[in-house]
C-alpha cells in the first residue's frame, strides 16, 4: 500500500451537498411529529420542560429547582397517577421541544399569542401577564409612557413582548413621539443588565417578572406603567392534544379550587389573580 | 453569591470536564480513523470522509446538536442531552483532528514507510511501530490546540438543558439579578482546566525528547 496524493474530485462537492440537503431534509420529513396521547403518556410518564433562568416561575436556587411552576409540578406530582419526569433546559428549545414532541408539555410561562396558537394549544392562564416596562431608578427622564419616545428598549428576542412592541409604539405616537431603538437579548438577565449599565433605557417584560425583579434590586431598577392590554401566560402542549391539555386544565381547576393556586401565586408573585380566564383567546 | 451557588458552578465544572473527557477520548481515535481511510485512499471511504469532514467543518455545534437532539427521537432513537451533547462534540471535533492526524500523515517520509515494507512488516505492524508514534508526536500542538477549543465551545451545549460552568453561571445571575460575581467565577474555572491540558502535552513533549536523547 502506498500512499496517494488525494485529488480534487468535482463530484465529492457536488455529493457533500446533496447529503447536507439531506441532512437539512430530514427533520422536515418527520416535522409531522405526533403528540403522545394519554395512554401513552400513562404508560411511559409525562415528559415536561421547564426553564432555568425566569424567576419567579423557573429557576434554580443553590442548585435546586424552584419558583411557582416547580412547586405546581411538585403537586402534579401527586394529582397525576402516573410518573412526572421533568427536563429543565433554556428557553431557546423549549417550544421547539414541545411542537416535535420530545417533550409533551412546557410547564412555564408561556404568553399566549396567535402566531404560537398555531403550532401551540395553551391549558388555563396561570398568571397576569401584561407588559410593563422597567427603568434605571436614578434615570429622571422618564416618568411616564410618553418620555419612552426616542429610547431604547431592551427585550427578549422571539417573545411575545417583542411582538406586541408595536402597541407601545402605537400609544406614542398618539403622543407624537414613536418607539426608538429595539434591541433583542436571548434571555432577560442580560437585558437587565445592559439597562443598569446604560446600554438601554427601559426593558418590557411582564408585570409578574418586572415586580420581582425591582423588589430584589430596589436601588437600581424602578417599575413604571403597562405598556400593552391584557395578556396573558399559560403552560403549552402540542397543537391538537387536547386529552392532555384538558387534563392539565383539571389540574389547573383543581388547584384553584382548594386555594392552592392562590397560595402559590401570592408567594412567588407577591399577589394573587383571582380574575384570570379559564381560557383566553389572543387579540396579538 | 452563596456556597450553594458556588458549589453549583463546580458541579458544572465537572459537566465540563466530563463532557470535553468525553469528547477528545471518542472524538481523537475516531479523527485518526477518518484521516487513516482518507491517507490510505480507501475506495468510496475516502470520498466520503472528505464530504463529512466538509459538512461537520461548516456546521455550528449548537445547530448540529440542536438537530440530533430534536430530530433524533423523530426517528425512533431516544436521546437524553449528555448523549446527545457528547455525540454533537464528538461528530465536530472528529471533523477536525481528522485534519490534524491527515496533515502528519501526509508529511510523513515515505522512504521509511517503504523500508518497513522491505524488512516484510506488515501493514498493522507498520503503521504500529513507525507511523503512529512519529505522527502522535507532530499532531500533538494541533490536537491540543483543538481541545483547548473544545472544552470552551461546552457552554454551546447548554441549550438542550446541559448545565456546565457557563449554565450554572447564567442560573446563579438570573436567581440574584447580579450576573458579574459568577461569572467571574466561571472564568477562573476555564484557565487551570485548560492549563491542565497544556501540562500534559508539555509532559509528553519533554518525554520524548528525553527518549529520543537516549
Amino acid at each position: 500500500m502506498t500512499t496517494v496524493p488525494m485529488t480534487r474530485n468535482p463530484l465529492s462537492r457536488r455529493l457533500a451537498l446533496g447529503m447536507a440537503a439531506a441532512l437539512l431534509a430530514v427533520p422536515a420529513l418527520f416535522s409531522g411529529a405526533q403528540a403522545a396521547g394519554m395512554d401513552e403518556i400513562k404508560k411511559r410518564g409525562l415528559i415536561v420542560a421547564t426553564e432555568d433562568d425566569f424567576r419567579p416561575f423557573e429557576f434554580v436556587k443553590d442548585g435546586k429547582a424552584t419558583g411557582f411552576d416547580n412547586e405546581m409540578i411538585d403537586d402534579l406530582r401527586k394529582y397525576a397517577s402516573f410518573q412526572v419526569n421533568q427536563q429543565i433546559l433554556p428557553w431557546t428549545g423549549i417550544l421547539a421541544g414541545v411542537s416535535t414532541g420530545k417533550y409533551d408539555a412546557a410547564i412555564t410561562a408561556v404568553i399566549i399569542t396567535k402566531e404560537r396558537l398555531a403550532s401551540l394549544d395553551f391549558t388555563s392562564p396561570i398568571a397576569d401577564a401584561t407588559h410593563f416596562y422597567v427603568k434605571r431608578k436614578d434615570d429622571k427622564s422618564i416618568s411616564s409612557i410618553k418620555d419612552l419616545n426616542g429610547k431604547t428598549v431592551g427585550v427578549q428576542a422571539g417573545s411575545a413582548l417583542l411582538a406586541r412592541l408595536p402597541e407601545l409604539g402605537a400609544m406614542l405616537e398618539k403622543e407624537g413621539g414613536k418607539l426608538g431603538k429595539v434591541v433583542e437579548y436571548t434571555s432577560y438577565p442580560e437585558a437587565y443588565q445592559d439597562l443598569a449599565l446604560g446600554r438601554v433605557d427601559y426593558v418590557v417584560n411582564t408585570v409578574v417578572n418586572l415586580q420581582t425583579m425591582v423588589a430584589e434590586k430596589p436601588g437600581v431598577f424602578e417599575l413604571g406603567q403597562a405598556v400593552s392590554g391584557k395578556s396573558y401566560p399559560a403552560w403549552a402542549v402540542a397543537k391538537g392534544n387536547t386529552e392532555l391539555l384538558s387534563f392539565l386544565n383539571g389540574f389547573i381547576a383543581k388547584e384553584k379550587e382548594t386555594g392552592r393556586f392562590a397560595e402559590l401565586q401570592k408567594k412567588w408573585f407577591g399577589e394573587a389573580f383571582p380574575n384570570l380566564p379559564a381560557k383566553w383567546d389572543p387579540e396579538f | 453569591m452563596s456556597w450553594g451557588d458556588l458549589l453549583a458552578i463546580l458541579q458544572g465544572a465537572v459537566v465540563t470536564v466530563t463532557l470535553s473527557f468525553a469528547g477528545i477520548l471518542i472524538g481523537s481515535p475516531v479523527g485518526l480513523a477518518l484521516a487513516v481511510l482518507r491517507w490510505a485512499d480507501v475506495p468510496i471511504a475516502a470520498r466520503m470522509v472528505a464530504v463529512y469532514v466538509s459538512i461537520l467543518r461548516a456546521t455550528p455545534l449548537v445547530t448540529l446538536l440542536l438537530l440530533l437532539f430534536f430530530a433524533l427521537p423523530n426517528i425512533g432513537i431516544a436521546i437524553d442531552p449528555i448523549s446527545a451533547a457528547i455525540l454533537a462534540l464528538v461528530m465536530n471535533t472528529a471533523a477536525f483532528n481528522c485534519e490534524v492526524w491527515r496533515a502528519a500523515l501526509m508529511n510523513f517520509p515515505k522512504d521509511q514507510y517503504e523500508a518497513a515494507q522491505s524488512v516484510g512488516m506488515n501493514a498493522t505492524l507498520r503503521f504500529r511501530r513507525i507511523v503512529l508514534p512519529q505522527i502522535v508526536r507532530a499532531s500533538l500542538p494541533g490536537l491540543v490546540n483543538e481541545m483547548s477549543l473544545l472544552i470552551k465551545v461546552t457552554p454551546a451545549l447548554a441549550v438542550v438543558g446541559v448545565v456546565d460552568i457557563t449554565r450554572a453561571a447564567v442560573r446563579i445571575g438570573a436567581q440574584t439579578y447580579d450576573p458579574l460575581p459568577p461569572f467571574f467565577v466561571a472564568l477562573a474555572l476555564y484557565a487551570p482546566i485548560v492549563f491542565v491540558l497544556v501540562s500534559l502535552q508539555r509532559w509528553i513533549e519533554r518525554r520524548q525528547l528525553r527518549a529520543e536523547a537516549a
